[in-house]
Formats: C-alpha cells, structure tokens, sequence
C-alpha cells in the first residue's frame, strides 16, 4: 500500500530530518513509528501527505506518486496531526461530522459513524459542548474522531494518546485495530510505547532521520535480555547470573540472560515474597536501540 | 467541479458554526465605527458643506469595508495561525480555492450589514439624496474582495504579530491620512501621489462615484487599480496556501 525508498529531505536550513528511510506499509498493517522529538517521524508524515516535498527518494501510495498529486494525496490518506484540531465555536459532533462529509461521507453514513466513534470512545458527554470548553485530552480524541469517521485507505495518526486518559487510551488503540481489522494501513507515531506494543504490528525506530530498527516487536526483542523484578527484597549481593542491578526504595531489578532465567527465578523465591520475571519490553528495546545508534555515531565521530 | 462546490459549501457552514457568536459583534463594531465616523467627523468640522457630507455620507461604507477585509479578516487568520487551525486545514481533502473562497464569502457577508447600516446613519444625518450607478454592486463586491484579498495574502504571508501591527497600521492610515473621507486635494502632493497607488484612494471613489454618480460618469481607473491589487492579494495567498516545506 506504502513504499517508502531511500527518503531525504533536507530543509533549508540545512536540518537532515529524514536520511534515507526506507518502509512499507501492507493492507491490514497498524506500523508504529517511534522516535525520539526531532527523530524526523513528523516530517516523514508530512511527506506522505503531500505536505513537505522530499529532497530526494520515492514515495509510492497505491501505485500513485503523492509528492506529484498532493490533493490526491490528502484523500487517500486522512491524517490526524501533531497539532490540536481547529475547534473553536464548534462542538465535537459537529466538527467530526464536517469532516466527515469534507472526506465523501453521506449525511446520513457520517452522523451514524460519528454517533459509534463518540460511543466507542466514551465521549457522549462532550459531544455537543463547544470546543474551546473542553480538555487537551478531549480535543486530542476528537481530533482522532475527525481523522477515522471517513478514513483513507491510509490513515496517519501523528502522537493521538497525548493528554488522553489511559482508559480511553485503551479505547483509542482498540479502534485503531478495529481500522486495520478493515484493511487500513495505519501509521501511527507515539510516545506511548508499552501501550500501543498491543495496537502495532510492526516497528520502525527512526533516530536522527535514519531508520535505527524495524521489525515486530517481537523480533526487536529476540535474543535479548529478562528484567527480574523484586519488591520487599533482602540486601543479599547479586548472584552471578546479574548482568545489571537497579536498586530502587524496596525494589531492586536485575537484568538477566535469558538462558539464565531458572537460575534468576530459583534465586528471587527465597529472596523475597513477590516478584515477576518479564522480558523486556518494546520501551526497553527502544530506549536500548536509539542509545546504541547514538553511542555508534559517537564512536564513528 | 462538484467536489468543489461540495467543499465550499461544507467550509461555508463549518465558518457559520464557528463565527455565529463573533458576527453581531462585528456588525456591533461595524455600526458604530460607521456612525462615528458620520456623527463624530461632523463635529470636527465646523462646516459641513455638500461636498464634505458626500465625503463622509461615501467614507463610511468604504471604511467599513476597510475595517472588515484588511482589519478583522487577516486578524483571525494570524490567532487561526497561531492556534494551528491553518496547519490544520491545509491537511483536510478540499481544495485549496474553495477554502480561499468560503473565507472571502464569510468576510463579505459579515461585511454586508455594516456597510448599509453605515450607508443609512449617513444618508438621515445630511439629508443628502444620492444617484446611484448600476454599479455599485460591483464596486462594493470589488471593493471587499480586494480589501479581503489583501488581508489575507499580508496575513498568510506573514507572522501572525506583524500581521497585527500592520493591520494596525493600515487603519491609522486608511481612517487619517487616505483621501476616503475627504477630497484627496488636501493632502501634501507627495501624499496624493503615493495615493494614486495604494488601494485605499480607488476604493473611496469607486463607491462614492458609484452612489452619487458625477456627470461626466463613474471613472474606470479605479476598478482597475483595485483588480490589479486584487489579483495580487489572490496570487500571494493561494501561493502561501498551496507551499510545500
């Protein structure tokens, strides 16, 4: 549906934000982008929606050229952005149904789907207050609302859970699987990595406008290490077996080879009364990937 | 083409929604500055001779116009730029002249009350009976575009608080130092050269020879030096709307 070959762009200034990415995006696929502020996932966004002009690369959406037909572009993909949705003097219900019926909707197709994401989202009691009344975390939901009640074959979600509550961030996620389940393709930039693990099916890690890792969270976190994690712990030294030790109030971490996982959990049950034995998580992988690229770049200047 | 007019209509009702408690104030705003400008310049003015009272009857309209297209106009667009709704639009599936388009009829039919309350208030106060031209709608349908036009283009193309300043700017000028309400012979030369440019001396007198027509007819000069600023207003805001980072 997406393919994105060695992507550059370079603004006038002279900032590299995007250095030669390369990704796909399949029917069905919910990819999340993840990156550090200044990672180059906005520009990268904006690029696909026919907003910025790459330096050099190819985008293809559909068989179709977006950088050449930007208002094709903006109906293929619908978009949520970074920056809140214009909803002053207006009421969540009608700002999702306008843009519905803006991306093709039938009146009456577009008020149904607004009534269900309004429902599905818990928002019922907001829907018809004007927009500068409500919370970051409403407007960001609605903003959402605005970008799915008619969604493009693509659609793009630039950091939609900031400001949301996390039961409603649950909801959020769920919506964006019910949008794949329907053969979307979604692009989905976030923070909030340990949540959306559950909503993606694969990852592209961009670090300084590079593609760092890409893969299913699953595969970025083969042959890595376990955390053993325990609560009212004695001050007994580290086993061998501890590749790292963190040590917080009553709690204390391990990291742990993974062939060493017995050996951790055999240990833990006459240490303390609780503990739990995880591997390590998507955020923990990320956060592990963009220090490395950062220590390679180091090591290479 | 229906796509279009689709788009257009959907922005239209989406701008009603969202200025519907903003418009009485401007028709609020509009009324008085007309009715200052007709009452309040009087007092000034120890002597209301016809000509003076056809200046200020003439005046009131066009800077009502003024006030609405280069004042309010590029106003809302620098707070919509800095609360990001301009951002925001440009990723909406519409195309970029019927966004242009239903922004110009918002303006014009906000301006619209204004100016005939303007045209009223003046007319009772200096019992003056007008001839008017068959064009005077297409000089205050001229007239609007091109302040709205320009507006636009000085508040797209630039920062939203020198946007502010300007517009500022351009009321201090349009209301003090522009022959609108009075004849353009008592400026300094220098003044009613540069006058001859700006925008503000054509629009006075394509409504004022419209609404008291002069025997020898409505001059053309000034509908074209407003379409040329026209054209330009619409040439640099659609530029801005459609760039690409």
């Amino acid at each position: 549906m997406l393919h994105i070959d060695t992507l550059t762009k370079v603004y006038r200034r002279g900032v590299r934000a995007n250095d030669g990415i390369s990704l796909d995006v399949a029917p069905g696929e919910v990819l999340g982008l993840l990156g550090h502020n200044g990672a180059g996932k906005t520009t990268l966004l904006g690029q696909i929606v026919g907003l910025v002009r790459p330096t050099s690369g190819r985008i293809t959406l559909l068989g179709r050229d977006p950088v050449a037909e930007p208002a094709w572009a903006r109906t293929a993909c619908s978009f949520q952005p970074q920056a809140q949705a214009p909803l002053t003097g207006v009421t969540a219900r009608q700002a999702i149904e306008i843009v519905g019926r803006l991306r093709g909707g039938g009146r009456r197709a577009v008020r149904r789907r607004t009534d269900e994401l309004l429902a599905a989202l818990d928002l019922g009691e907001w829907a018809d207050q004007a927009g500068e009344r409500l919370s970051g975390g409403v407007r960001r939901l609605t903003a959402f609302c605005m970008a799915i009640v008619e969604p493009g074959r693509l659609v793009m979600l630039d950091e939609p859970t900031n400001d949301v509550d996390p039961v409603r961030r649950r909801l959020l996620w769920e919506q964006v699987r019910a949008l794949a389940a329907d053969g979307h393709g979604v692009v989905l930039v976030t923070h909030n990595i340990t949540e959306a693990e559950r909503a993606i099916d694969r990852v592209v890690v961009l670090d300084h406008g590079r593609v760092a890792a890409a893969g299913s969270p699953a595969t970025l976190a083969a042959g890595r290490e376990m955390r053993l994690e325990l609560t009212g712990a004695d001050d007994h030294p580290a086993p061998s077996w501890s590749l790292a030790e963190h040590r917080e109030g009553g709690r204390r971490t391990f990291t742990v080879a993974a062939a060493d996982a017995h050996l951790a959990v055999a240990w833990a049950q006459t240490r303390a009364t609780r503990f739990s034995l995880n591997p390590v998580s998507l955020e923990d992988v990320y956060v592990r990937l963009t220090e490395e690229v950062t220590g390679d770049a180091a090591l290479a200047a | 083409m229906r796509h279009w007019l689709r788009s257009y209509l959907l922005l239209l009702c989406w701008s009603a929604i969202r200025l519907r408690y903003l418009l009485p104030m401007i028709l609020v705003i509009q009324t008085m500055m007309s009715i200052g400008i007709v009452i309040g310049f009087a007092f000034l003015l120890p002597n209301v001779d016809p000509a003076t009272a056809l200046h200020l009857t003439t005046g009131a309209p066009t800077l009502a116009l003024i006030t609405i297209g280069l004042v309010l106009a590029p106003q809302l667009v620098a707070e919509a730029k800095t609360a990001g709704t301009f951002a925001y639009n440009r990723t909406l599936p519409v195309p970029r002249t019927a966004v242009l388009g239903a922004d110009i009829t918002t303006w014009l039919v906000a301006g619209t009350p204004g100016l005939l309350l303007g045209l009223l208030v003046a007319v009772l106060r200096f019992d003056l009976t007008l001839r008017v031209s068959w064009l005077v709608g297409p000089a205050v349908l001229l007239v609007a575009l091109t302040a709205t036009t320009v507006g636009f283009a000085i508040a797209y193309a630039a920062a939203p608080p020198v946007t502010n300043m300007v517009s500022q700017l351009i009321v201090f000028i349009a209301l003090m130092f522009s022959p609108i309400n009075f004849p353009a012979d008592r400026l300094p030369q220098w003044l009613q050269d540069i006058h001859r440019v700006l925008p503000f001396e054509s629009m006075a007198r394509a409504i004022r020879e419209s609404l008291a027509t002069p025997p020898e007819g409505v001059s053309m000069l000034p509908f074209l030096v407003l379409a040329a600023w026209g054209a330009a207003g619409l040439a640099i805001t659609l530029r801005v709307m459609a760039r690409r980072d």
